[in-house]
């Protein structure tokens, strides 16, 4: 029971945290005039690389093509990259980095690694989809109050509690 | 980061989408400072963490819900108190649309991916950081998500833009006052909270400790806020009762603001009239998204999307009317205030948007309850007739009624009296074997294909006048001729080679408007024989002074001191289509289709009257002597235009970019919106 208590203690109130995403989602609004963001970052990077491998044909297609040939220049790159940077400031300050494939004592290496490359092409697909991720629609819309963005979020955890079931031996212990 | 936001000054900030600066360093500095916060507050949260992030799904640990709402509240508190304190305005924050179809699909899609993988694209960020390969792997799918999301978009172009409804506000959508609402997601977040700690608990069995004093803080300091801001919302001194009745006195302070803003309003019968009248310089400006503005607007609005409102109304500030409309009053009255912010003393908004306007001028007669008098009654079936084009059958007839000439166009009529004369060379531009078979007599056949050419690597260019000098040279045409110019199906046909003979200085010319199905309607004589030509020698002495390149076109795009002219069909102008490197417009131009200013007769376009084009133009640019640059895709449908404008109507400063939207949308250096 104590030793529970220390290893949750380890992370910050969840509601001082959330207090300090909110501010940090309210001062984003206020000078950058946008919430947060991190979905439209990968898509960045997705269109720079595809621009290496095959140059005109990415520039001529309907999508990546609007965003010319500089996609990286946007600033929702940069705030990934801070996203980044923060995230290993606070690992570090709190010690918890550890290179692993966090998974189920009993799941394996294999299971969880197609899962989450799966899971990863679903959301990468998604976000663009819909127009931003649990960042920027969940997160930043539902604070501005839109209704699409709260349509997002409830379809999030519809699709989510839906098939959790299946997906849970990765968990297992 | 609060110094930044405090040199704002004590009024109101102007964020960086305001100013159009998120391109800049500056606000890359920002984004990625931000972007610290955002991943350290992800990772301190334990979001560095997929196993604890998956936990809500399983009901194992609740603290995704815990964290999220209590941001989302937070911010949203905390912006509608900057928005009461006069710090910052709504629309100086960049609202997402809603797109119903694709955000319902997308959201599905999302929460299998995230349950799956095990991450979502921010915290799998905060998770590299700590050193999850997992995380690294999903960062990866999701790239190449993304990926295939871009090489599928024509596939999935329908559904990305199923149900767009714009940007539209959760307490619009559920008819309640915004105040109210944040009450309620308060209320909703604090029983949510408390049923997370209940959760965990029967889970974990363990006590809730610590957690319940910051919850119970948290809680009552969410609630009070809430509730404190309808009260202020409602302009009373806060009291104990004001939650009981704050509903109601949020409404009563809604019906005070909108009293209070009528000035700002134009009724829908005054906009009805004045349209009707076609007033000079009453711009009027459509906001919705271009797929609701195809499906109906209101006869010669504009279609401006709220982002370019800035841009594109440049050349109307403060001269004549523009009236903002949209299907409710949300967005004109964001738009409105953003204007008048700029600056703009002229801009109105409709009240009731077009649903009044529907409701209120367009219902028919037979559907009202009351009974109206008869110049009430008359007014309606005006308006019906002019907004809904339902005319009274006995003013509809099959062929446009063209006078003898009306400027440059002339009728069968008119072209039959100078068929006799020597200087009179007609010009039949329809293909073969049409023209073999039949054609008016003496008249030559053109393809007006054969007087474009490549130049400079852009196809379909006008020729030089020394090539056009010599091709004319070999049809005989002399400087003293007069030209008339007979086409098939396509008027822009005609007016091209109306534009050739401009640019050798020839303005000798006419078009027969209806081409050669008038002529055949008109009954005269047609013939198969082939005419004799005796070649003459056009000199060379034009001076091309209307044809600009895209250097000039940007210097008028920064200098915001012209018109632009956008003529290609709505959905290209919107970037929906494309058939160009890139899709969009020309930063601030305006869309104003070709065909608008055609009315087709069983399958052939007629120009419309000169009278009904001039009402129409006289309410987009501001007066005869207004620079107004005119281009399409390739010079052909902006040819169209440019007679219209310049020939027809007698504006005096019309230039034409012929190289048009596939140069501009090939010269990746050229902003485009």
């Amino acid at each position: 029971m104590e030793k529970h208590n220390t290893t949750k203690n380890r992370y910050m109130n969840p509601y001082l945290a959330g207090i300090g995403l909110g501010l940090t989602l309210l001062i984003s609004f206020l000078v950058l005039g946008a919430g947060l963001g991190a979905s439209s970052g990968l898509a960045r990077l997705a269109a720079c690389m595809e621009l290496c491998v095959a140059k005109t044909h990415t520039l001529s297609s309907q999508y990546f093509g609007k965003w010319g040939q500089n996609p990286m220049q946007y600033y929702l790159v940069f705030m990934l990259a801070g996203t980044f940077l923060g995230g290993l400031c606070s690992a570090l300050l709190a010690n918890r980095t550890k290179l692993q494939i966090e998974r189920g004592k009993q799941s394996s290496i294999r299971l969880r690694s197609v899962l989450a490359l799966i899971g990863g092409i679903l959301v990468g697909f998604a976000s663009r989809l819909a127009q931003g991720c649990t960042s920027g629609q969940a997160l930043s819309g539902t604070a501005l109050l839109l209704t699409g963005s709260f349509v997002f979020l409830v379809c999030i955890f519809v699709g989510g509690y839906a098939t959790a079931y299946l997906f849970r031996r990765q968990w297992n212990d | 980061m609060p110094q930044l936001i405090c040199s704002g000054g004590s009024g109101m900030i102007n964020t960086m989408y305001q100013l159009d600066t998120l391109d800049s360093a500056k606000a890359f500095l920002a984004a990625l400072l931000i972007g610290v916060a955002f991943g350290f507050f992800l990772e301190r949260a334990g979001f560095g963490s997929s196993r604890k992030l998956t936990g809500v799904f399983y009901f194992r640990d609740m603290a995704v819900i815990k964290v999220m709402f209590t941001a989302v509240i937070t911010a949203a508190l905390g912006l509608t108190c900057c928005v009461v304190l006069g710090i910052v305005s709504i629309e100086g924050v960049y609202l997402m649309p809603t797109v119903y179809g694709a955000y319902i699909v997308g959201g599905l899609i999302f929460g299998v991916g995230f349950v799956m993988g095990g991450w979502c694209p921010g915290t799998a960020a905060a998770g590299v950081a700590s050193g999850k390969i997992d995380a690294l792997i999903f960062l990866a799918g999701a790239i190449i998500g993304s990926a295939l999301f871009n090489e599928m978009f024509g596939l999935i172009k329908p559904l990305y833009e199923s149900g767009q409804r714009g940007v539209v506000f959760i307490y619009d959508t559920l008819g309640i006052s915004k105040g109210t609402f944040n009450v309620l997601l308060s209320i909703a977040a604090v029983v949510m909270f408390w049923g997370c700690e209940w959760i965990e608990k029967r889970k974990t069995s363990q006590s809730l400790g610590d957690n319940t004093t910051i919850l119970k803080t948290v809680s009552v300091a969410i609630l009070s806020i809430a509730i404190v801001l309808v009260a202020v919302g409602s302009g009373l001194p806060s009291s104990p009762q004001i939650g009981a009745t704050a509903g109601v006195i949020s409404s009563e302070s809604q019906l005070l603001e909108a009293v209070e803003m009528a000035e700002d309003h134009i009724e829908p019968e005054e906009l009805a009239e004045r349209m009707l009248r076609q007033e000079p310089g009453l711009i009027v400006v459509d906001i919705r998204p271009v797929v609701e503005y195809l499906d109906y607007h209101l006869p010669n609005a504009l279609n401006i999307q709220m982002k370019d409102l800035h841009h594109a109304l440049v050349p109307y500030k403060n001269s004549g009317t523009i009236v903002l409309y949209s299907n409710g009053m949300t967005h004109p009255v964001q738009a409105r205030d953003s204007l008048f912010r700029s600056g703009y003393t002229n801009a109105y908004i409709l009240t009731d948007g077009l649903n009044g306007f529907i409701e209120r001028c367009l219902t028919p007669i037979s559907l009202r309850d009351e009974i109206l008098p008869k110049e009430t009654a008359d007014k309606i079936r005006a308006w019906r007739a002019f907004f809904l084009g339902l005319a009274a059958p006995q003013e509809k007839p099959d062929i446009p009624d063209v006078p003898l000439s009306d400027g440059l166009l002339v009728n069968a009529e008119w072209l039959e009296r100078q068929l006799e004369s020597a200087d009179t060379k007609i010009l039949d531009l329809r293909v073969q074997p049409e023209y073999n078979t039949s054609h008016i007599r003496n008249s030559l056949s053109l393809n007006v294909e054969n007087l474009r050419i490549n130049l400079d690597g852009v196809g379909s260019m006008l020729q030089p006048a020394d090539m056009l000098a010599r091709h004319f040279s070999g049809m005989g045409i002399r400087p003293t001729d007069m030209v008339v110019i007979v086409y098939g199906d396509k008027t822009q046909d005609a007016t091209l080679v109306g534009i050739a003979l401009e640019r050798l200085g020839h303005t000798a010319y006419r078009i027969l408007n209806g081409g050669f199905a008038a002529w055949k309607s008109a009954n005269k004589v047609v013939v198969s024989e082939l005419p004799e030509i005796v070649s003459s020698s056009y000199p060379v002495t034009g001076t091309d002074n209307f044809s600009v390149d895209y250097r000039t076109v940007l210097e008028y795009v920064k200098s915001r001191k012209g018109i632009i002219l956008d003529v290609r069909p709505s959905d290209y102008y919107s970037g929906s289509k494309s058939d160009e490197a890139r899709a969009g417009h020309i930063p601030g131009a305006i869309n104003r289709p070709y065909t608008e200013d055609l009315v087709i007769v069983n399958n052939v376009p007629w120009f419309k009257p000169a009278k009904e084009l001039s009402g129409v133009y006289s309410q987009i640019i501001p007066s005869k002597d207004s620079t107004v640059i005119i281009h399409c895709r390739t010079g052909h449908q902006a040819s169209q235009t440019y007679f219209v404008l310049k020939r027809l109507l007698g504006y005096s400063n019309i230039l034409w970019y012929d190289a048009g939207w596939s140069e501009w949308a090939a010269k990746k250096e050229l902003p485009i919106e």
